[in-house]
């Protein structure tokens, strides 16, 4: 079931997005859509966390810095968090988060909080193309020039 | 085995809290499921009222954890065939069926059933589609092993095909597998079989079968539902169109004495959930329900049907209707009944009235699937008569059977929805825990 | 400290996989990565054939970390992590990478962008396996004792079903006499026997068991502690005590609502509730010679949104004992839907029609009205069935109203550090699927505590409760996954933020070697990661998914670019 035109090559810039997708919902929800063969572009690379509220802002200033091009952090809907309020906080933060991303000259779309829960397979295929082909038309992010990334083991 | 062991019949989540439940408590649990995976009715719904949510994405993790307790055992594709025995010292025999697939080969990749060319009604989705012969019954199947239906199977009933054979690249197609007959030594008995729905057919004032724009509670369920036949698109039998005006019609073949006497309990809840999933997904849908007592007697439930009054324009009316018709020319059902309610006060007609809409949904009756009655006959144990598994003292021992030792939880002893299910299931795993005695200091080396 | 040595193994899943990642090239690009010394790939990992190749190549090669690449987490985890173990190597130092359902499955028409991403993925997977340490799960001692707040029904079955097991059980009852709500009840649905006849039996078996402590006229004071080892105080006329228990059991019930303003109730003396009706006249007072029993009263408004469950059993209870007192009785019964759900309560109402019973519909927006002086003699209604307004004759209206919360509840919410829900009953941890758990371990609760529910209901709760309360007792210790949270103390600022974040009130702020700094009980705990993420210093972390993990994989996709595609 082709859910996105997928084929690469020519000189078309291919963004890579890092997604993170919490185990109870968005991750599941991602495994549904590969067992459905929901195609989609090949873009995405996840991190399973266990909730989307351990996500910190500084995960995605890092990865933005070092040159990926968008990150996508996904949750179970408002009110089906697993732990009950983990996904209030990621979405607390996401919204201050896009705010001083775009303080600083970040498209909003390079950064985005999406709500998947286990049977959105095909919302998960979804966002995916999405937000891929949102990324994808910004052209590649540059924003490294200006920041300062942290080194693993910093923190 | 000793009698440390439990046989609980039912893969329903009545079946799965209690085998869960009752392995924690160091108890050896073999769980037999006649269909090819556990999951149940719950595995079909789409989302669950009062809170919506996902019906699957709250019984999976339930599912993985059942089967993954190294004190579970699951026989799934398999039927019980008899029982002997008394409390503490049952022998429970268990046909399984073969699935054709050595389980210990196969991993459920699928791609057998990618090339098998044959296609049946796919009983998961209430015949709304078709699967192949070599099958999952749900992707999130558990255990995830792929069954052959030997009726629908070309090889097994014509002696033809074998493409699921070639493409294993495990190896696990066995065409030599034979129905096995096991006896299993328990302590104790779990009832937890669960209902089945009932056809409306015999109800020809209503035209199932006949009107293809009059459909059942669960084919809608099936419909509506993300990971159904249509996606989740409400598309209706007889031109794919979304309806405009939905009629749920409620107690169809429930508190009738010509069918079932009795409330089957969830289905106010269940048409009122329905109608808040269909204006979700099409917002200028609306949706009447037709209704004799608006039962939401549940935790939340009345102030479900407030939101589906208030923020989902969902209309009750109350009345049972006598008929339903269709216009030829639309393939629109004409649902006709009589009002009970004056619209207004001191209007002295009550009139026999019609509604045009687009889609009926028979909120039909639930039956219960019990024990079949000679094996209850021979057994003693006491099925009521409507079929539940008989509950002798109601009050204090309310999942007791009329045979010690064996109990009965969820809806095969009375309607009732998930949480009442599964209280009744934890129920069941105390009271087995209560009559083998078991001191924890036996169970420490369990 | 000994090299890392990792191991990856990339699975074909027959041709899931293998059809469209080129594998071979995966492995020879695993090979490259900083510190494999071993990559291979396998048809199944998840066969008896991989699984021995993990195991023989853990020992073989020395490996101490294992990164296998094929399928879902979710559900072949537990799986490799096994067969690590077996071999010899903590179940903690395996990395599980998915390139099936989150690659060759959705990529099957670009193998090359698949291909790339598999590499990537992997790449991912190693740079964190190097930075995991080995774990033990967290096991904590649970006490062997249980203790049930409430002497009811509810909370007497629970008792005795824990002490038939052999499990110590103190039950605190805040009167002096057991039996709670129903004592005030004569006569019960559907046996219609004295309730007597139930709980003297009941009664007597809770004070003989030698298993069971009660105390009664006992209140409970403080509790502290947390699943296993919970701490509490309880007070009997001046009296304190304290219990040691490994599980709690709710069981406090709930409260008759009386009416007040409404129906005249506080104003005329025939018009009663039904507890009334049960003590006044099921014990042997002179029956009226008509009766209008009016349901819903306090329900189903918006002041009080719910629907009292078992109240319409109830009238359709007392109605039939009317008519079976004296079929010239005439009794009415006026309700706005009647709740008779299942299979007995809906023969029940049949019966109580058959037996002469007359049912009255009435609308929320226009109640019935009590006629009369000094007392009620009759009911005006606007009969929603007939379409007009008529007046019941009624020597005695008894008006039906829901359970409510008790007062108490908001006091023992907080003690045990439990939720209320908003009409006051306390709120279970999801209300399809653990209707009688609490988000604390080691809490339960049942009956009319929990929501307004019958006798047999109730009963089923409380053996569940018992159930549920009876498996840590017997496990002898709680387990928690190692992928609890944990602070460094000295980089703590005992700023507070991962107390307040915690959904589940695991973390306290201690004195500890430096200072002031918060401490996570993993007993609590469940691994969500919302405290690691509010710590500004990074001093809390959590076991598994730390921040130094996490940024390596940032770090290792975020390497080579392959802007362009291939």
């Amino acid at each position: 079931m082709a859910v996105h035109d997928t084929e690469s090559g020519g000189n078309g810039f291919e963004p890579k997005i890092l997604v993170f997708a919490c185990n109870w919902c968005s991750y599941a929800g991602a495994d549904l859509a590969g067992v459905s063969r929901l195609q989609m572009p090949a873009n995405c690379r996840v991190i399973r966390v266990m909730c989307s509220a351990r996500v910190r802002p500084e995960f995605v200033i890092t990865a933005l810095s070092k040159g990926l091009d968008g990150v996508l952090v996904l949750g179970c809907h408002p009110g089906d968090c697993h732990y009950s309020e983990g996904n209030y906080f990621t979405r607390r933060r996401g919204l201050l988060l896009q705010k001083l991303l775009q303080y600083v000259g970040i498209e909003p779309e390079r950064f985005q909080v999406r709500w998947i829960s286990a049977s959105e397979g095909a919302k998960f295929a979804e966002t995916i193309g999405q937000v891929t082909d949102q990324i994808k038309a910004l052209g590649p992010n540059r924003s490294q020039n200006g920041m300062q990334p942290a080194e693993p083991g910093d923190s | 085995m000793s009698n440390r062991s439990v046989v609980v019949v039912g893969g329903g989540i009545a079946g799965i809290q209690a085998s869960i439940d009752l392995a924690n408590m160091g108890l050896q649990v073999y769980l037999v499921e006649q269909s090819p995976s556990i999951g149940g009715r719950m595995a079909q719904l789409d989302k669950t009222f009062p809170t919506n949510d996902c019906s699957m994405c709250i019984l999976a993790p339930k599912m993985i954890e059942c089967a993954g307790h190294e004190n579970v055992h699951l026989l799934t594709y398999s039927e019980l065939a008899g029982i002997d025995g008394e409390a503490g010292d049952f022998r429970v025999t268990v046909r399984r069926k073969p699935r054709y697939v050595d389980v210990s080969k196969c991993t459920g990749c699928g791609e057998c059933a990618e090339k098998c060319p044959r296609r049946v009604p796919d009983e998961f989705n209430v015949g709304l589609d078709k699967r192949k012969a070599i099958y999952l019954p749900f992707p999130q199947a558990v255990p995830r092993k792929m069954t052959i239906d030997a009726g629908a199977c070309l090889y097994l009933s014509k002696g033809r095909c074998r493409v699921c054979q070639e493409t294993c690249q495990a190896g696990a197609i066995d065409f030599e597998q034979q129905e096995e007959v096991v006896e299993l030594a328990a302590g104790a008995i779990v009832l937890a079989t669960g209902f089945d729905p009932f056809d409306p057919r015999s109800l020809k004032e209503y035209g199932y079968g006949e009107i293809e724009n009059v459909i059942t509670g669960l084919e809608y369920e099936r419909l509506i539902c993300a990971s159904g036949p249509t996606g989740g698109h409400l598309e209706r039998p007889s031109d794919g169109q979304v309806p405009e005006i939905i009629a749920f019609i409620q107690c169809v073949g429930s508190r009738d004495v010509n069918y079932q006497p009795y409330c089957s309990s969830v289905c106010c809840m269940h048409a009122t959930k329905e109608a808040i999933l269909a204006n979700e997904h099409y917002p200028d849908l609306k949706s009447v329900i037709f209704y004799t007592d608006m039962r939401a007697v549940g935790k939340q439930f009345q102030e479900y049907i407030i939101r589906a009054k208030e923020e989902y324009g969902v209309s009750y009316l109350r009345s049972r209707p006598g008929k339903i018709t269709v216009n030829g020319e639309t393939g629109n059902p004409l649902v006709w009944y009589d009002e009970t309610v004056y619209s207004e006060a001191g209007d002295p007609e009550r009139r026999v009235a019609s509604m045009e809409v687009n889609l009926v949904v028979l909120c039909q009756a639930l039956v219960p699937h019990s024990v079949h009655e000679e094996m209850a006959s021979k057994l003693g144990l006491e099925l009521d008569g409507s079929g539940f598994v008989a509950v002798e003292d109601r009050l204090l021992r309310p999942v007791d059977t009329s045979v010690p030792g064996i109990f009965a939880c969820g809806f095969c002893q009375e309607p009732q929805d998930i949480p009442d299910s599964v209280v009744q299931a934890s129920a069941a795993a105390a009271r087995v825990a209560e009559i083998l005695s078991l001191a924890s200091k036996e169970l420490e080396h369990a | 400290m000994p090299k890392t040595r990792v191991g990856v193994f990339i699975c074909h899943c027959g041709n899931n996989i293998g059809g469209v990642v080129r594998v071979p090239d995966v492995v020879e690009y695993a090979r490259t990565l900083p510190n494999v010394v071993h990559a291979e790939d396998n048809l199944y990992t998840c066969s008896e054939e991989g699984l021995s190749s993990i195991k023989d190549k853990v020992e073989q090669q020395g490996l101490n970390r294992v990164v296998v690449a094929s399928c879902t987490p979710r559900t072949h985890e537990p799986l490799f992590r096994g067969a690590c173990e077996e071999a010899g190597l903590n179940r903690y130092l395996f990395e599980f990478v998915n390139i099936r359902e989150h690659c060759s499955w959705v990529h099957m028409h670009d193998p090359v962008m698949a291909t790339e991403k598999a590499k990537e993925l992997v790449r991912m997977g190693v740079a964190k396996a190097c930075h995991l340490e080995p774990q033990e799960d967290f096991e904590s001692d649970v006490f062997p004792a249980a203790l049930v707040i409430g002497g009811g029904v509810a909370g007497m079955t629970a008792a005795l079903c824990l002490a038939n097991q052999g499990i110590q059980v103190y039950l605190v009852e805040r009167e002096q006499e057991l039996g709670g709500l129903i004592r005030g009840v004569q006569t019960l649905f559907p046996t219609e026997q004295n309730t007597e006849e139930l709980l003297h039996p009941l009664i007597e078996q809770v004070k003989n068991h030698p298993q069971i402590t009660v105390y009664a006229g006992t209140v409970v004071e403080k509790t502290s502690g947390f699943i296993g080892d919970f701490d509490v105080a309880v007070r009997a006329n001046g009296e304190a005590s304290n219990l040691k228990v490994g599980t709690i059991i709710v069981a406090t019930g709930a409260e008759e609502l009386k009416p007040g303003g409404l129906y005249r109730y506080s104003e005329l003396p025939n018009v009663v509730t039904q507890l009334e009706f049960e003590e006044r006249f099921k014990a042997g007072a002179d029956l009226p010679r008509s009766v209008a029993i009016i349901n819903c009263v306090g329900a189903r408004i918006p002041q009080r949104t719910y629907c009292g469950r078992f109240c319409c059993t109830t009238a359709i209870k007392n109605a039939i004992w009317l008519k079976e007192q004296d079929p010239e009785t005439s009794v009415y019964v006026l309700h706005r839907d009647v709740m008779a759900y299942g299979v007995a309560i809906e023969e029940f109402y049949r019966r109580a029609m058959e037996l002469g019973v007359r049912f009255v519909r009435y609308d929320v927006e226009s109640p019935p009205q009590i006629l009369g002086d000094a007392r009620a003699e009759a009911i005006k209604v606007q009969h929603q069935l007939m379409g007009k307004e008529v007046v019941l004759p009624a020597d005695l209206v008894v008006l039906t109203t829901p359970l409510v919360a008790r007062d108490d509840n908001e006091e023992l919410s907080r003690m045990l550090k439990v939720p209320l829900g908003s009409e006051g009953f306390f709120l279970e941890a999801h209300l399809k699927l653990r209707p009688i758990e609490f988000s604390t371990d080691g809490v339960y609760v049942c009956g009319a505590a929990r929501y307004p529910c019958n006798i047999p209901e109730s009963v089923s709760q409380a053996y569940a409760a018992a159930a549920k309360a009876s498996i840590p007792i017997r496990e002898g210790m709680v387990r928690v996954e190692a992928i609890t949270a944990v602070c460094d103390e000295r980089r703590c600022s005992a700023c507070g933020n991962c107390v307040e974040v915690c959904p589940f009130g695991a973390v306290e702020l201690q004195e500890g070697r430096f200072g002031k700094a918060a401490h996570v009980n993993p007993a609590q705990c469940k691994g969500c990661g919302c405290c690691v993420a509010s710590c500004p210093s990074g001093a809390m972390q959590q076991r598994g998914f730390n921040d130094r993990q996490l940024l390596s994989m940032i770090g290792a996709l975020a390497e080579e670019t392959t802007s362009g595609g291939a």
